[in-house]
């Protein structure tokens, strides 16, 4: 039966769903002007639940609703920053949808669903709740990709996400049903302990769909198809939040599994990530190298970020997963800020996504240069920024891991990503800009600010990257 | 009563706070906003800085070294951010802080008509702070960071005129250059880390000890000492920055940045930072005869021979730019004898008078309205007397002349390298004295040119105020005027175009000159004071007295300084005695020279100049230095050379990325992008056929 | 007859019908006939959970998919009017790809987990029947207390769907003209009609003279 307990642990969800509703009714009844109003409580409303969420995070592990709930500094981690790239990505997306008569109010709702699906994923301790958190998260997902209805390529992209989504859906549910079959369980921790050699097969069967479903979900090689063209494809304003909060949630789902619910057979599962791992990070690197898109090559990017993330996750330990976690942090952040510039410089009837739109930036919006330039460092890796700690312990914990070739693989890589990061940077301070076109940055001035710190927190966490990477270790049991 | 630590960290941040504010909001603020927060940033450093020192001179603090903020660790690898500041510290300190405030007084004056004015002390101020982080850290890694940092405002500022060709060569060359350096820096550090096991400074000097008997071998089987690779390494990392040869190719370059950061970064503070770091690891070098020989080597040869190319500039700016790095060759040649406190005590008046000279020099460019080559120049002292009588000042104290600071801190190093037996001491003695002369003969030579003699210049503005026309070819300074064009882009100071437009012809001003305002005379009479005084007053604790501790270390057998002690009797006297010296005589020789050939009989130059062709031609050429480089670095020196003039753009980017491996690359990629073919079911089948593989996998091989 | 071998006969023939009725709507050409073998699948498959004893879900699974969604689908298919040769071009040219992966997957599939029957005691024992509770009665128990979490985000789920078919599908485009019953049922006759009073209709006259224009620029 379930408590009031129960439901206390439950509140930072509560709270989202009931503001979420409150959203879709202002949505209806205010007009006009008033609707501004929309904007920023959405973003408060976010605020406050990333608040919710640490004040009540209780000192050790709690679960409620009979463990399909778990509430552990892990969950916390994930739900805070799913919750912060989100609030950036609402201060950062205003003036877009503004420009491209996207309805706001659907899209701040459907939104804040798909950040309470992502919150019940990273906290769940059932196989149930695992596929519902990912259900509630991807449904939002299609329509929100599908939300600018003006668009052949938002509809498009939409589509595609849509049945290849499905197809990876049916693919974990049917793994989920095998695990099921194997241990008559669909709590994570009671299947971590069956202890049965009969149905080992069946069992590493449902683990291979599993991986299918995290493998999409993370958007890792070959599971990847989807990602280009839905982050070509849909409006920007969604883009960001696929590549940021997602990536969160998809690193959340793919603890929960592997870790908390198949952690006996992580001596195959690991197997199956490295192969992942290299396919990834080659297919993302060679690949991002002839796009000429930027929303393109940051999504190749993207999948080769994921193959990083896979780097740590191999270690199939709490340092492996702490670096992982970090990695997929820094990542978000990072991300964020390349959306976030792109954004600030479409404007009506622009969209700044080509890579030559951004020649000879730096004439134009010197600051907005630098920025990207941060950015693109931190993408790439460069040192002091933060991307550069997150693929430094990754890669440290390939080598610990014993994958020794895969960590010269993965820095090899890095080294041939690193060609189209500095290409951008490049276009921006060497070439000259396109004659007739005018990219400046919005005149919005939270955006502006807020981007601005975005960016320059890149530098800041590279350098005094410590607190953060001691908080995901802690959360995963290791005192430094 | 201790340092306390707050108090350093507010000195090492104040600027930086300034930095952020003027760079991030410097539109907001606007341009009196922007100076005024990093006059007071960098004004609360500097006041700090006077107090730290002032805590440690007295006694009343002991040195600091602490640990701020650990960065990470590695296994045994322990970075951190932390301060040791002892008396060599809080020194540099005050050098740097005092240096920086006058110039940032200075660049209200000097950049008034700037589009970049809040851009401008934004670096500066960011400088300081990096400049401060260098000399205050306590492990190595710290030190690189703040190497590499004030290196990239560096290059910022040395091309802060971005549209100006001739600024983004120069800042290519110096980034190239020091990139050279810098690579000899980084493998000196992990050598350091390789063979002592740690990155803090205090536990690395307490186990220098333990170099001893060690061994490497680099090439060939012939085993190194290691001490020896660590002090030669490490020395390269200093040869880069502080512009020794043969990576001193740099630094006259550099004087196309505006003129207050030829002052602070590239005469004061940054390019000391070579000779600072060196003193500071004096426990390290003095494990090593080979390496400290290899330093007085080098110095000795930065000293004589980058003077000798200083005599025949015609530019201001690049005349003080090669008397730097004379004196900065004099500085490695003291740290080459093991001298290293006289090292530092000449870093410290040299900071004061060349940062007058240079601030004097950019006193005059404003006043011959941002023209740089003395040819135009002549008879100034009548309008700029402030900036005249200063700059004399400031060239006694550079030629040496007895009481002025120069003479205490250069006359040490001279008699020190006469003391010392290490090998190469008998060829550093001879390049140093004669370098005396030479500086003298520049030094006046300058002062000639620019302030005394017939004036070369005519006013044809509408403010002509009859003391014009005295026409405008005269053959003077052994060249003739109208014979160098490609001189003239590099003769132009000018913060942007209108100001370059005004000068089609040279020589021509459209007002007369007149002196300078007050914020670029004050920093002048401030640095004024110190060039005369500060030599008489602290060369007796400071070079004999042992004033700098254990924070410089000494092999007794090495101790040159301690032998010249026996026969220093106070300031007075050494300065009386260094009348009768043969330094002494050799920059009266040198004064006599240039008062004859530039003050009496100009025409004499030319014709000395005839008779000399051969060696003012390699002179003037400063040794093909340059040309050699493009010639071994590049097949075909115009190639590399293009590339620089084009700003590294298309030739070095695409031409050796992509025509290199990354061909390659993108071959495979353009193959891979077939297979994204945008249809959903070429997608689905992926995901399926990625599936079959994971499973085939594990049926074939996972069955375990 | 032996009422268990009645059930095991029921299920072979209603999993069969299923089986056949799923190969039909991929094969069959016509959709509309596509759609009703899809309806006879699920039927099919409801009366196989009969057997199982899950009353609940069979009839759920009338009522929800073929009464409501499928009907819907087959308004859908007939409004549309879907070309089925094109959709199939190309159908014959991947089938050979399309069986050899599905024959790769079989044999992955029957290698790892072979054949085996689990047989109904490996999910123990009937936990409705151990209560002492019908199959409805115990669902409803689960749903609202163990599983309640899982009820409430299916309930949020459901609802991100009806916002998401609004948002895709709900357009206000100008120039269209609708019927507002709530504002025809809202009219006060003082909105509809004016009553003008005017003067008594005189004679018109011959001429009537040009307005000056200076009333409009005097101000």
């Amino acid at each position: 039966m379930p408590t009031f307990n129960d439901f206390l642990i439950l509140l930072p969800e509560a709270y989202l769903t009931v503001a979420a509703c409150v959203i879709l009714l202002m949505d209806a009844f205010l007009k006009g002007g008033q609707r501004v109003a929309i904007h920023w409580l959405s973003i408060i409303v976010l605020l406050v639940g990333a608040w919710l969420v640490i004040d009540g995070q209780p000192a050790t592990a709690v679960s409620g609703f009979s463990g399909m709930f778990i509430r552990d500094p892990v969950a916390e981690i994930l739900k805070v920053f799913s919750l912060l790239t989100t609030a950036l990505m609402f201060i950062y997306s205003r003036g877009y949808l503004r420009d491209r008569n996207i309805n706001e109010g659907e899209y701040y709702a459907l939104t804040l669903f798909a950040v309470i699906g992502i919150m019940v994923l990273v906290s769940a301790g059932s196989l149930v709740t695992v596929y519902l958190g990912l259900e509630l998260l991807t449904l939002s997902s299609y329509a929100l990709v599908a939300l600018n209805r003006d668009s052949k390529l938002s509809s498009e992209a939409a589509i595609k996400y849509f049945v290849l989504g499905a197809l990876a859906s049916g693919m974990l549910l049917y793994g989920m049903s095998m695990i099921y079959g194997a241990t008559h369980s669909l709590d994570l921790a009671t299947i971590l302990h069956v202890q049965n050699v009969e149905w080992r097969n069946l069992m590493l069967f449902g683990v291979v769909f599993a991986i299918v479903g995290i493998g999409f979900k993370l958007g890792a090689a070959p599971f990847h198809m989807w990602i280009p063209d839905v982050y070509q494809g849909a409006p920007t304003a969604v883009t960001i939040f696929i590549g940021t909060a997602q990536k969160i949630a998809a690193f959340g789902m793919a603890y929960r599994l592997l870790d908390s619910g198949l952690g006996a057979y992580a001596h195959e599962w690991r197997m199956m990530l490295a192969v992942l791992a290299v396919l990834s990070l080659a297919i993302g690197n060679l690949l991002a190298i002839v796009q000429t898109n930027l929303k393109r090559l940051l999504a190749y990017s993207t999948i080769s970020h994921m193959g990083f993330l896979l780097l740590g996750l191999v270690e199939a330990n709490p340092a492996g997963y702490s670096a992982a976690m970090f990695y997929a942090i820094s990542y978000a952040l990072t991300s964020a800020a390349a959306f976030g510039i792109i954004l600030a410089m479409s404007r009506a009837g622009f969209e700044c996504e080509e890579i030559d739109d951004f020649k000879g930036l730096n004439q134009r919006s010197p600051w907005f240069a630098f920025l990207m330039m941060l950015v693109m460092f931190s993408l790439a890796g460069v040192p002091p920024l933060f991307g550069f700690f997150g693929k430094l312990l990754v890669l440290q914990s390939a080598i610990d891991a014993g994958f020794l070739w895969l960590a010269v693989v993965g820095a090899v890589f890095a080294i041939i990503g690193l060609y189209y990061y500095l290409r951008v940077v490049k276009v921006m301070y060497f070439d000259a800009p396109v004659e007739g076109t005018d990219v400046r940055a919005q005149p919005d001035m939270p955006l502006r600010f807020v981007l601005s710190l975005n960016a320059l927190a890149l530098l800041a966490l590279g350098i005094a990257w410590g607190p953060l990477f001691a908080w995901c270790q802690r959360a995963f049991g290791i005192t430094a | 009563m201790d340092l306390s630590l707050s108090v350093l960290i507010t000195i090492a941040l104040a600027p930086l706070v300034g930095a952020l504010l003027a760079g991030l909001f410097g539109r907001v603020i606007g341009r009196v906003g922007s100076h005024c927060v990093t006059i007071l940033g960098v004004g609360i450093a500097c006041a700090l800085s006077i107090h730290v020192l002032w805590q440690l001179v007295s006694g009343d603090a002991k040195n600091f070294n602490q640990d701020v903020y650990t960065w990470f660790q590695a296994g045994n690898l322990h970075v951190s951010v932390g301060f040791m500041v002892d008396r060599l510290t809080a020194m540099m300190m005050v050098v740097v802080t005092f240096v920086s405030l006058l110039v940032h007084v200075y660049t209200i004056g000097y950049m008034a008509d700037d589009p970049g004015y809040q851009r401008f002390f934004s670096y500066i101020s960011l400088f300081t702070f990096s400049m401060l982080m260098l000399v205050m850290s306590n492990n190595f890694m710290q030190l690189f960071f703040g190497w590499e940092a004030v290196g990239l405002v560096s290059y910022l500022l040395i091309g802060f005129w971005y549209k100006k060709p001739t600024a983004i060569y120069a800042n290519l060359k110096a980034f190239v250059v020091n990139r050279v350096g810098d690579f000899g820096f980084l493998l000196g550090i992990a050598a350091v880390l390789y063979f002592l096991n740690t990155l803090d400074y205090a536990t690395a000097f307490d186990s220098a000890g333990a170099l001893t008997g060690r061994a490497i071998t680099v090439v060939g089987g012939h085993a190194w000492p290691a001490a020896t690779v660590i002090g030669v390494l490490l020395f390269i990392g200093a040869m880069g920055k502080s512009a020794q040869v043969p990576l001193h190719v740099w630094l006259p370059d550099s004087m196309e940045g505006p003129t207050p950061i030829s002052a602070l970064i590239h005469a004061a503070t940054m390019v000391t930072a070579g000779i600072f770091m060196v003193a500071r690891m004096s426990p390290l070098f003095e494990m090593s005869e080979g390496a400290l020989s290899f330093i007085l080597v080098i110095g000795a040869t930065t000293a004589l021979f980058t003077g000798l190319i200083g005599i025949v500039q015609n530019d201001i700016k690049r005349v003080i730019a090669y008397s730097t790095l004379s004196q900065l060759g004099y500085m490695t040649v003291a740290l080459g004898v093991s001298a290293y406190s006289g090292a530092v005590f000449h870093l410290m008046t040299h900071a004061f008078f060349k940062a007058l000279l240079f601030l004097g020099a950019g006193s005059v460019i404003i006043g011959m309205h941002h023209e740089q080559d003395m040819r135009y120049m002549g008879g100034l002292r009548k309008y700029m007397p402030v900036t005249w009588i200063t700059m004399w000042i400031g060239s006694l104290a550079l030629a040496g002349t007895p009481f002025f600071a120069g003479f205490y801190s250069k006359d040490a190093i001279i008699e020190a390298v006469g003391e010392s037996h290490r090998w190469g001491a008998g060829y550093a003695y001879f390049c140093v004295m004669a370098g005396v002369f030479v500086t003298s003969l520049y030094s006046f030579r300058l002062l000639y040119m620019t302030f005394h003699g017939a004036e070369r210049f005519t006013v044809v503005g509408h403010h002509g105020h009859g003391h014009a026309a005295h026409g405008h070819a005269a053959v003077v300074g052994g060249q003739s005027i109208h014979s160098d064009p490609g001189h003239d882009a590099h003769g132009h100071d000018a913060a942007d175009e209108h100001k370059e437009d005004s000068h089609h012809t040279p020589g021509e001003l459209e007002h007369a000159p007149s002196e300078s305002p007050w914020v670029v005379t004050v920093p002048l009479i401030l640095l004024a004071i110190p060039s005369l005084l500060i030599g008489f007053f602290t060369v007796g604790p400071m070079l004999y007295g042992g004033w700098f501790g254990k924070a410089i270390h000494v092999e007794e057998q090495n101790n040159v300084l301690g032998e010249l002690a026996r026969d220093f009797h106070g300031a007075t006297a050494a300065a009386l005695h260094g009348f009768i010296q043969l330094p002494f005589l050799l920059a009266l020789a040198g004064f006599i020279v240039a008062t004859v050939i530039y003050l009496f009989k100009p025409a004499l130059a030319d014709s000395i100049k005839r008779a000399l062709h051969p060696i003012w031609r390699v002179l003037d050429k400063k040794y093909w230095v340059d040309e050699v480089y493009f010639a071994i670095f590049a097949k075909g020196g115009v190639k590399l050379g293009r590339a620089f003039w084009r700003g590294g753009d298309a030739a070095v980017i695409d031409g050796v990325l992509i025509d290199g491996s990354a061909s390659l690359v993108e071959r495979i990629a353009s193959g891979g992008r077939r297979l994204q073919s945008g249809f959903l079911y070429h997608y689905a089948f992926a995901m399926i056929l990625g599936l079959i593989l994971l499973l085939g996998g594990y049926w074939l091989v996972g069955q375990g | 007859m032996n009422p268990q071998l009645i059930q095991l006969i029921m299920f072979y023939a209603f999993g069969a019908v299923a089986v056949g009725a799923a190969l039909a709507v991929i094969t069959l050409r016509n959709s509309v006939h596509a759609v009703l073998s899809l309806v006879l699948t699920f039927f099919s498959v409801a009366c196989i959970w009969l057997l199982a004893e899950a009353e609940f879900l069979a009839i759920a699974l009338i009522v929800v998919y073929v009464g409501a969604v499928m009907v819907l689908f087959l308004f859908v298919v007939m409004m549309l009017d879907i070309k089925m040769e094109q959709v199939r071009e190309g159908f014959a040219r991947y089938l050979p790809v399309g069986i050899i992966v599905a024959l790769v997957m079989l044999a992955e599939m029957i290698g790892m987990i072979g054949v085996r029957a689990m047989g109904l005691h490996v999910m123990g024992e009937d936990p409705a029947a151990a209560a002492g509770l019908s199959n409805t009665a115990w669902l409803g128990h689960a749903l609202y207390t163990q599983f309640l979490l899982p009820f409430e985000i299916a309930a949020i789920i459901l609802t991100v769907g009806i916002v998401a078919a609004v948002a895709l599908t709900l357009r206000h485009r100008g120039g269209v003209r609708h019927q507002s019953a709530a504002e025809q049922v809202a009219v006060d006759p003082r909105t509809r009609m004016r009553i003008v009073k005017m003067a008594s209709e005189t004679m018109p006259t011959e001429t009537v003279p040009p307005v000056a224009p200076s009333q409009e620029t005097s101000p």
